[in-house]
């Protein structure tokens, strides 16, 4: 292993061990000693409905209503589109829609007025059923190859559909944001966020100011995992607008029920796949997806496009034909969750895959191994894999570790006792970066490194850390290319006033595409270096040139310039008097090129499995006939807890990618994709096969595994 | 800030309890939550007497303010009650958590509580005027109702010593491995002389509220386990036929599903 892989202490870790991190929750006032008033939304009640009128409380001296009508520039929550309303238009679409905002010094008073509005609604009737939608905010068709031909000549062809649901983040912090109007007429707006530009964007536009007119910082941040992609932006303007008006601070900070019920979570999913088959090989794969985007289109175009790129898997088919539609119904907008629109097609792609070899008689890990592509080969988008594909020898890895193999020749002999065990397996890859073109057309990111007479450096940058480490991954790639102590180089959170656009937080990008601007400014700065004085260097995004050209609207070329790997195996035991299921053991091997810190790098692939299994099993949420989420609190809304997962096992397979920092490629989301497949495949089995018991969806929970099992009394 | 009085004797803690309108408060677990707003907590945590783990000749005597954790390092508390109180939620929570707490709050998924009821536990209630033992089928109404008078608290759980020396079947359904509330589970002790049932008890997390069927039990005390277990089916059924599965998160179809099978399974080992 590298030198660069070996781990150090996150620069994050004393004040957070001790409790000083300050969280935007924490201020007791503002920096400059200002009271900072408690923000409240008033969230609609029905899913679709005309708000005729609003009946407020009278309002003690020094509280305030905020609605639509106060915003002084547009009411367009600039994410992909601009669908998304700041505060309702007159027309609420979903469950919990903000109408408007009450704010004032006293958070008690505030919960008192806001139970004391009265909303008068004319009630429409809501599309709360991702089947029976007809407005679809995307629509994407692409493919290659003669489908007529292959499903002609087909051998055999099969049909199944696969159902996915909504994730939650979990996040330990709820969404929270707070702005503060400063003297020179600045917005100030800082928070819980992950895209501090982003934020940056909306609320100039909201405030209808130029970009000068405002600035974002993140604070410390507990969590996102894609969750605080787009919706800080949000509160952020909601909070600014109100913060403009009452010409005082204003914060607004989620409570955990107000956050699971009312925030963005993964897109439900509708598969649906037609595959040919000839001479035991799938010749051809059409795939329609189906994803629940909610009332607004907020993240789901992109997401949607990462998903159906991977509709596919890891395999070599020679003709493809993929639709994918963003379906909107009356419910909570959908957003961005590790592994971003991924986890669904992969389920469906690997349960698929499973399927038809458990039809072929044939063992599903080899069915799976004869079809994995290999370097050279045609992505989904006519791209190519640049790069070898380690997946042959990533299955070797979990096999050596969990005898996946052998086990599931055994477990796929007839079990008839109480407890019944199973083996699952998947491979998947994590296509590194933004989708398309997306670096190098909308993001042309900037990192600078300043370096002061004193000796030390700062990163200037505006990723953030939310966990994952890059206040410190960051400072290593620089300290480590200048050849001076960690301690000399540090990262604080971004001030979109001080540091350059360097891209989101998102797509595990930040690592493999920021992290080589810098390690390339560092080098710059070394050729540079005078001792005593201070100095700049800047660094810009430039495309790999290997790569095919992407065109979004054929779909066509390279969608990444390289690809993370993995293999995941999941051993169970199924208890068929309660349904319940023990992991015995979940092993992944993951190729996120090299690990720039092997202990952030390890605890990132053991959580994010962790997630994924919780994905497959208890996390369930849904919403009811009104299209209200029931299950806001974590009585009910079940996490996985590491007495669920006790074996789980994560080794690093180390592909090097050129163009990331010393072969680094994109981590984050990695290890979450994979888990469900493996995990209902192990479940399948042990419940005696597709032949058996098909399992066509995920979560699949307890309850799950009693009513199959019912059928077969019946 | 929290208004609330903290005395240190049991005598000192009803006298204010019949003055005054308080919450008794000992581990805190479920009150933390609330936090409701200008309440006043009756601290029960320093009383020493409530405090202790005892027997005498006829039981064995929890203390309310008991915690789960100080009942797990005890040699007197009974197996099966250590099994139940070890699967809720988590160290930090057994830690505070306490058996006054669990029976008091009248929740129909209490892990001591089903113990208690399948070893016919009593509960001692002691007010300014004085004292009643009742059996926990009394105590427990029904879900969120308790029969506790406003001026009582609970002072001891009283386990008949001669259901605590007696073989048991535990079983619990949670969501998950940790942290998780028992969505069913079955608790039950038996006594087997010569292959006949000379005593059974089975009592249920899942129907929505806790009880024993007592005319059902008693129909199989007499027989012989050989032939319970010859017609297994029927004996599921007397049982399952008397619940009630009131709607709920979790579905009724999955509760009574389950808890057929555990009845099963705990008739098939006797």
């Amino acid at each position: 292993m590298r030198e660069i892989c070996k781990s150090v202490k996150k620069k994050d870790h004393d004040p957070k061990i001790e409790g000083r991190s300050v969280y935007v929750a924490d201020y007791n006032t503002t920096a400059d000693g200002r009271e900072i008033l408690c923000g409240k939304l008033l969230h609609s009640t029905l899913a679709k409905a005309e708000v005729k009128a609003i009946r407020l409380p009278e309002m003690p001296e020094g509280y305030l209503y905020v609605d639509a009508s106060d915003i002084p520039g547009d009411n367009n929550v600039n994410i992909v589109l601009d669908d998304t309303p700041v505060f309702c238009r007159g027309v609420v679409e979903y469950i919990g829609e903000p109408i408007g905002m009450i704010v004032g010094p006293d958070e008690k008073v505030v919960d008192r007025l806001l139970k004391e509005t009265v909303v008068e609604y004319n009630e429409l009737e809501p599309v709360l059923d991702i089947r029976k939608g007809t407005e679809f905010f995307f629509s994407y068709e692409f493919g290659h190859g003669d489908m007529e031909k292959a499903f002609a000549e087909a051998d055999k062809v099969y049909e199944e559909e696969f159902e996915t649901g909504y994730q939650d983040q979990a996040y330990l912090e709820p969404q929270g944001m707070m702005a503060e109007p400063e003297a020179n007429g600045r917005m100030f707006v800082h928070g819980s966020l992950q895209c501090a530009y982003y934020v940056h964007g909306a609320v100039a536009r909201a405030l209808g100011v130029g970009p000068d007119g405002v600035h974002v910082l993140q604070d410390v941040t507990g969590g996102g995992f894609g969750g605080k992609e787009d919706f800080p932006s949000n509160i952020g303007c909601q909070v600014a607008v109100a913060a403009k008006k009452a010409g005082k601070p204003v914060r607004c900070v989620f409570g955990r029920r107000e956050d699971l019920e009312f925030t963005p979570k993964r897109h439900p999913a509708l598969c649906k796949y037609k595959v040919a088959v000839k001479d035991g090989r799938v010749t051809a794969v059409d795939a329609d997806v189906l994803f629940n985007a909610g009332g607004y289109s907020t993240l789901s175009a992109v997401v949607l496009q990462r998903g159906i790129i991977a509709a596919t898997g890891v395999y070599d088919i020679p003709n493809v034909h993929v639709t994918g539609k963003a379906v909107k119904t009356n419910t909570n907008p959908c957003g961005a969750y590790r592994g971003f629109g991924a986890p669904q097609t992969f389920f469906a792609m690997e349960m698929m895959m499973s399927h038809i070899a458990q039809d072929l008689g044939e063992d599903t890990i080899a069915f799976k191994e004869r079809h994995f592509v290999k370097k050279g080969d045609t992505t989904s988008t006519n791209g190519k894999y640049h790069f070898p594909v380690p997946l042959p020898a990533m299955v070797d890895e979990i096999d050596a570790l969990s005898e996946m193999k052998k086990k599931h020749r055994e477990y796929a002999k007839p079990q008839t006792g109480r407890y019944r065990r199973g083996m699952g397996f998947s491979a998947i890859f994590h296509g590194a970066g933004f989708t398309g073109s997306g670096e190098r057309d909308l993001i042309k990111a900037t990192a600078k490194l300043r370096k002061y007479p004193d000796g030390t450096v700062e990163v200037l940058a505006s990723n953030g850390d939310i966990g994952q480490g890059v206040r410190t991954t960051f400072p290593k790639i620089v300290a480590h290319e200048l050849n001076i102590p960690l301690e000399k180089v540090y990262y604080s959170h971004p001030d979109t006033a001080r540091v350059p656009d360097s891209g989101p937080t998102v797509a595990s990008r930040s690592l493999m595409v920021v992290g080589e601007l810098l390690r390339k400014a560092a080098i710059k700065l070394r050729d540079i270096w005078v001792e005593g004085e201070e100095q700049e260097v800047e660094e810009h995004y430039k495309e790999p040139d290997f790569m095919i050209p992407f065109y979004l609207d054929r779909f066509e070329g390279d969608a990444y310039p390289t690809y993370a790997w993995a293999t995941n195996a999941v051993e169970v035991e199924v208890d068929t008097y309660t349904g319940m299921t023990k992991i015995v053991g979940a092993y992944g091997s993951f190729d996120v090129g090299t690990p720039v810190d092997y202990n952030i790098v390890v605890g990132q692939m053991e959580g994010g499995f962790l997630q994924g299994l919780g994905y497959a099993s208890i996390e369930k949420m849904n919403y009811d006939g009104k299209g209200r989420i029931r299950n806001n609190s974590y009585t009910d809304y079940l996490i996985p807890t590491a007495m669920d997962v006790p074996n789980l096992k994560a080794v690093m397979h180390v592909e090097e990618y050129p163009d990331g920092p010393y072969g680094a490629k994109g981590a984050g989301e990695l290890p979450l994709v994979g888990a469900a497949p493996a995990y209902i495949e192990a479940v399948e089995q042990a419940l005696g096969g597709a032949a058996a018991h098909k399992l066509n969806f995920a979560p699949f929970n307890a309850e799950d595994v009693i009513a199959e099992l019912s059928k077969e009394v019946q | 800030m929290v208004n609330g009085y903290k005395p240190a004797t049991l005598r000192e803690a009803v006298d204010i309890r019949s003055r005054e309108s308080v919450i008794p408060y000992a581990g805190g677990t479920d009150l933390m939550v609330q936090n409701k707003a200008n309440a006043v907590y009756l601290f029960l945590n320093d009383i020493d007497e409530i405090r202790q783990i005892a027997d005498d000749s006829e039981y064995i005597r929890i203390g309310a303010a008991v915690t789960f954790t100080e009942a797990l390092a005890s040699d007197l508390v009974p197996q099966l009650m250590k099994e139940a109180v070890s699967k809720i939620a988590a160290p930090a929570i057994r830690n505070a958590g306490t058996f006054g707490g669990n029976i008091g709050n009248g929740s129909d998924k209490a892990d001591s509580v089903l113990a208690g009821f399948a070893m016919d536990g009593r509960v001692r209630l002691v007010s300014a005027g004085g004292e009643r033992v009742i059996p926990f089928d009394d105590f427990c109404v029904r879900r969120g109702v308790t029969n506790i008078k406003d001026d009582e608290l609970i002072a001891e759980i009283l386990l008949p010593k001669d259901k605590c020396a007696m073989p048991y079947y535990y079983h619990k359904v949670g969501g998950r491995n940790a942290l998780a509330i028992s969505r069913v589970a079955l608790a039950g002790v038996y006594d087997v002389q010569d292959g006949v049932i000379s005593y059974i008890s089975l009592t249920v997390i899942g129907e929505g509220k806790f009880t024993r069927y007592r005319d059902v039990e008693a129909e199989l005390i007499g027989k012989t386990v050989e032939e319970v277990q010859a017609h297994i089916d029927d004996y599921v059924r007397l049982f399952i036929d008397r619940m009630t599965f009131t709607r709920g998160r979790v579905s009724a179809e999955y509760r009574k599903t389950v808890i057929g099978n555990l009845i099963r399974d705990y008739l098939m080992t006797l």
